[in-house]
């Protein structure tokens, strides 16, 4: 009797393996996995990217490219160097720049030691003005008192100061639902508005802090209404690339359509080259398309004083081509 | 002497620490004391006698049981839920997750109840290990296929649906027989994600709100000093800004609802017209087996409009009553004074501006002319949110992408209704409003600067006026 149940419960066994091999065992790929030992993904790890940020070199220095470390915020493309207060800290990146130029270069509060009462914010972000309608940061600052909501008062509207040996435009507006204050000063290098939000409830603490602004570095062109480049760096030039300083032109071919801007910084060598291009925000199959027919592109060389000189400019690719700006124009007659 | 002198100390120190914990900010919990507040159609459909006969025949498919063979035919073979209304349950028909014990009681996740109901056979299906009863309702995907080791192809991006249930075992399932994915697997090496049901009230609006009014939304938040850039999905046929799903993937309700038969129920129709396989099972080349296809034996779409119907809502297809119930679904209806009272809310409202949230968390738009009900023409839509995908950052990355939405992109939540939702995030990870915008604070997040404005720098009393508002959405 055990013998023939045992027969039979081998028998059964071996049915519903076969049974289970004929309708498919679930292999090993796609949506099975069968060895629960492999290597963990990283947690909290951004693996997949939509439109990012890239360049066609990792040499030559990018706006996002900041960093805080050993309590300086050192970016190399700006020129900036930004000693933060004690007790402050980076606890955050920023994401990456949007697709109209905006960039979030450092976060920066107080860090778990901080022994202050009050407590605020300082945001350091770049607008880059190739891909606004704004002409240079004093504008730009203008633009932003104009949309302010009715959540807000102006305390002291787009004004130039200086600190130490830099000039700004400073504005400064408060929420008094929030008893919030936001003092905004702004710079321009390289065309881009560069700027520095402080926000807390406590203005001493954000006067405080303002005034160490003077200890940092910018470069010379940095002001609101210069900072177009040149010296060690290119001069930038909004829509540089177009009409007759385009001598050769191949249209990139893009192969998948995904109508999203994809905002292009180049820099142009002094033979009418391109040497470097930053992708904003762009797809890999987008970035490497345009990269390719961009290094095709020939321009005419920019002279200043009589001298070649590299240039820096913006494309807006993926949208209907804008019209040229004033800018343009005043590239022509330098 | 001893007791005076201790008396003393006590009150010193309740006098200091009284006034912290009376303000200490916290989630008022889900709005119970004025009704349900969501669910209803707009009243230019309830006063006219058609749209209201489409929106409740709708409603009643919505709300209905699916088999796999029988009178409502086409589950599975692979599904999340038989129903759409049993997803969309809080706190209406239309609306999301449920729990039990919390207002109004709609129930314990359905989906954890499927096997004592009777919907999936408990011998060859077994409830994932991340579906609860008190716990979300949840769609589960893997943002990557498998290597044949086990480990995760990060060269081989997926995120597709992996369904949760199968037919197999079913007494009308005939000799089909699916297994379930590899939940446990994937867990083990971190290569799943969640999602949970957005609520659909008010959708139709937001389907009515011309491109060309985002746009201009989207200009006037540029350079707003807080961090926050913000673009939109598209369409990939026509170009347009699409807006629904957690992503902004689906361009209108009608496709949205189309997609959810087919993916979430199995079923298929005149949108997405085969009966879906898991993404691995097509990667790998074989689809799904012949013995469990048509299973209902009534061909393919298994969802048609009706030659045989006698009203305009009895030739309309299911997937089509879908998309007119959710376009004729109201808005929530917010409160003014709960919970915390009318002034809290009022300061709460302009808090949330002044702040930063209303940057991306829109308050109003509004909506085009409409031909489909006056309800939805030229109408404030109060939804707080702008349509826009925006980069969260690290913490809530799932690594999952749709249309131009990479893994970190989310589009910016609609609001409406928070008041009595549960589960709040794109995975229900939450359910007390605290840890949903704590989790806004986060590595390459483009909300950080405001979350950290409103957890640094603002009173408690004013974090709660904020919270209270909230809930009273």
């Amino acid at each position: 009797m055990q013998t023939t149940l045992s027969r039979c419960f081998v028998l059964l066994g071996l049915s519903v393996s076969l049974l289970a091999r004929a309708q498919g065992t679930p292999q090993s790929g796609g949506d099975f996995a069968n060895n629960p030992e492999a290597h963990k993904l990283p947690s909290e790890t951004i693996l997949v990217k939509g439109a990012w940020s890239s360049a066609s070199d990792s040499e030559t220095p990018v706006p996002e490219g900041g960093r805080v470390a050993n309590k300086v915020f050192l970016n190399q493309y700006f020129g900036l160097t930004y000693t933060l207060s004690p007790d402050w800290t980076e606890r955050y990146t920023g994401p990456p720049p949007s697709d109209n130029g905006y960039y979030v270069l450092a976060q920066i509060r107080p860090a778990d030691t901080f022994k202050g009462t009050s407590r605020g914010i300082i945001l350091i972000t770049a607008q880059d003005l190739f891909f606004t309608p704004a002409g240079n940061a004093l504008e730009l600052m203008n633009f932003t008192k104009d949309k302010l909501n009715a959540d807000y008062k102006v305390e002291q509207p787009p004004a130039l100061v200086r600190i130490g040996n830099h000039s700004f435009v400073r504005l400064d507006y408060v929420s008094p639902v929030a008893e919030l204050h936001w003092h905004a000063l702004a710079t321009q290098i390289r065309c881009h508005m560069v700027q520095f939000v402080f926000t807390s409830r406590d203005t001493k603490l954000m006067e405080s802090l303002i005034q160490e602004m003077g200890r940092m570095t910018l470069p010379v062109e940095a002001g609101p209404i210069s900072g177009r480049g040149g010296g060690e760096v290119p001069v930038c030039i909004k829509d540089y690339a177009q009409g007759e300083n385009v001598l050769e032109r191949i249209d990139p071919l893009i192969a998948e359509r995904r109508f999203n801007p994809i905002p292009v910084r180049i820099i142009i060598d002094k033979e009418g080259k391109v040497k470097h291009v930053h992708f904003l925000s762009a797809f890999p199959d987008q970035a490497k398309a345009i990269t390719d027919s961009l290094f095709q592109w020939r321009f005419r060389p920019y002279l200043r004083d009589g001298k070649r000189v590299e240039v820096e400019t913006g494309i807006m690719f993926g949208r209907a081509p804008r019209q040229p700006t004033s800018s343009s124009a005043e590239a022509v007659n330098e | 002497m001893k007791t005076m002198k201790f008396a003393s100390v006590y009150a010193l120190l309740v006098a200091l620490f009284f006034p912290a914990m009376a303000f200490a900010q916290t989630d008022p919990g889900v709005r119970s004391n004025t009704g349900v507040n969501a669910g209803q159609p707009f009243a230019s459909v309830s006063a006219n006698a058609n749209d209201l006969a489409f929106f409740q025949t709708g409603l009643g498919q919505f709300n209905e049981h699916q088999t796999v063979t029988g009178d409502n035919p086409g589950l599975g073979p692979r599904f999340n839920l038989d129903s759409c209304g049993a997803c969309h349950s809080q706190p209406a028909a239309g609306g999301t997750s449920p729990a039990s014990g919390v207002f109004p009681n709609v129930g314990p996740n359905p989906q954890s109840q499927v096997i004592a109901n009777g919907v999936v056979n408990g011998s060859t299906n077994t409830i994932p290990f991340f579906v609860v009863a008190n716990g979300p309702v949840r769609e589960a995907r893997f943002p990557f296929f498998f290597n044949a080791n086990g480990t995760a192809n990060t060269n081989a991006p997926n995120g597709g649906v992996e369904d949760l249930f199968t037919v197999t075992g079913r007494a009308d399932a005939g000799a089909c027989n699916l297994p379930q994915p590899s939940f446990n697997a994937a867990r083990a090496v971190n290569n799943i994600i969640f999602r949970i049901p957005t609520p659909t009230f008010g959708t139709g609006l937001m389907a009515n709100i011309d491109d060309s009014t985002l746009l201009a939304n989207h200009a006037a938040q540029a350079n707003n000093g807080l961090g926050i850039g913000g673009t939109f999905n598209h369409n990939g046929s026509d170009g347009t800004i699409s807006r629904f799903g957690w992503k902004a993937q689906n361009k209108s309700l009608m496709i949205f609802a189309g997609e959810a038969y087919n993916v979430e129920m199995g079923i298929s129709n005149e949108l997405f017209t085969q009966d879906r396989p898991l993404p691995g099972e097509d990667q790998l080349g074989s689809g799904l087996p012949a013995n469990c296809l048509n299973l209902a034996g009534i061909g393919y779409p298994e969802d048609t409009t009706h030659s045989d119907g006698t009203s305009a809502s009895t030739v309309t297809s299911d997937t089509a009553l879908f998309n007119v119930f959710m376009q004729f679904l109201d808005q929530p209806t917010p409160s003014t004074t709960s919970p915390g009272g009318a002034t809290s809310i009022a300061n709460g409202r302009r808090l949330f501006s002044a702040v930063g949230c209303a940057v991306c968390h829109t308050p109003s738009l509004t909506t085009q002319p409409s031909k489909l009900t006056a309800g939805l023409g030229n109408a404030t839509a109060n939804l707080f949110s702008d349509i826009e995908i925006h980069h969260m950052g690290a913490t809530l990355v799932d690594n999952v992408s749709q249309g131009g939405a990479g893994g970190d992109q989310f589009r910016t939540a609609p609001l409406w209704g928070l008041g009595q939702r549960i589960f709040f995030l794109h995975d229900g990870r939450c359910s007390n409003l605290l840890c949903a915008i704590e989790a806004h604070d986060s590595n390459g997040g483009e909300a950080s600067t405001v979350e950290a404005i409103f957890d640094q720098n603002l009173t408690p009393s004013q974090q709660q006026d904020i919270l209270n508002f909230l809930r009273s959405l």
